[in-house]
């Protein structure tokens, strides 16, 4: 009898344990959006990805995104070639860029009660092999068992030493570009 | 003016017109060049997605260097593989995961808004053989904590 409430106990413990260590886990998304928009007198300049990958983690406010940056598309084939050639994004030699952040706020983020929560993120983003610190904010929304994340902001392309001095894309493309980005945990 | 001298100025004004309508012709073609059609260009390496995982895992550089092209068009893979996920992504195309149980990662693959429509009747664990341009490549990332997978666009089955 005492051997099987050991073994009962034993087992209650580890299912506390398991289900502990799977809340514990890192939220992944593979189904993201990331768009580029660039606004000057001249023209509006667009670019989307639908192929990168995110992890946040709900314990320690962790969020990771990783950009394959050849999955850029703009409408027009000149400007992606200019985009992804070794004079502008250098695409072949940084395949991706990468957001490392952390949430500042997670204390008033509840990844398990349905509703939307504004975050703040702080940490670096890594485009071209250079990195910038960056704080930004954006919104987590909790519904069941989805969370989503929305967050718009602007870079500045002379920080990632991307930089256009003559021709078209001198004046074409704006210094400061706005990113979007959404994704789906 | 006499003849000769008329006759080189004719010549010289119809060259000068032909170099304008060319070197138009040229920037306006360039603006308004359309994109490769990755369907239509002639497959570089045909591999099973296993392959591709473990050639990128082996040695990232090399493979990067041989799949990556610096403008973009990179090259153009078909991929033979059993789907492990099928999903959609956020401009509305079907998404398939080609990824073999031993492995530590897969190619995934974004079909286009018309060629999502060829996978009506396809389920996990089907054998398919998918043709795309390659984005990115497989490696582990330290921050993720996870393998990521390599990236097909473009895509469509090869039948």
């Amino acid at each position: 009898m005492k051997k099987n409430s050991i073994i009962f106990s034993t087992l209650a413990l580890m299912f506390i344990f398991s289900t502990a260590a799977l809340e514990a886990e890192k939220l992944v998304s593979t189904k993201t959006h990331f768009k580029f928009y660039s606004h000057t007198a001249v023209e509006d300049i667009e670019a989307n990805n639908y192929a990168a990958l995110g992890t946040i983690d709900p314990e320690s406010g962790a969020v990771i995104f990783s950009v394959p940056m050849q999955g850029f598309e703009f409408e027009k084939a000149l400007m992606q070639k200019h985009f992804n050639s070794g004079n502008f994004l250098n695409t072949k030699k940084f395949p991706k860029a990468k957001l490392k952040g952390q949430i500042t706020n997670l204390d008033e983020i509840d990844f398990k009660t349905d509703g939307t929560y504004p975050a703040m993120v702080e940490g670096d983003l890594n485009i071209k092999g250079v990195s910038q610190q960056i704080k930004e904010k954006g919104t987590i929304s909790v519904k069941g068992n989805q969370v989503t994340v929305d967050s718009k902001f602007n870079i500045t392309l002379a920080d990632y030493k991307i930089t256009f001095v003559k021709g078209k894309p001198s004046t074409n493309v704006a210094k400061t570009v706005e990113v979007t980005v959404k994704a789906e945990f | 003016m006499n003849p000769k001298k008329k006759k080189i100025l004719k010549i010289a004004a119809i060259l000068i017109v032909i170099g304008l309508l060319a070197g138009g012709g040229t920037i306006l073609y360039l603006f308004n060049m359309p994109h490769r059609n990755v369907q239509n260009t002639s497959t570089d390496f045909k591999l099973s997605n296993s392959q591709l995982v473990s050639e990128y895992l082996q040695n990232e550089a090399a493979a990067n260097e041989k799949y990556l092209a610096e403008d973009g068009d990179s090259k153009v893979l078909e991929i033979i593989g059993t789907v492990k996920k099928i999903n959609d992504d956020f401009k509305g195309q079907k998404v398939i995961l080609l990824q073999n149980k031993a492995d530590e990662a897969g190619v995934r693959c974004s079909f286009t808004k018309e060629s999502s429509n060829h996978l009506s009747s396809i389920q996990i664990g089907d054998m398919l053989t998918i043709k795309g341009v390659i984005r990115s490549g497989v490696s582990y990332d330290p921050d993720l904590e996870l393998y990521e997978n390599a990236i097909l666009e473009k895509c469509d089955l090869i039948k």
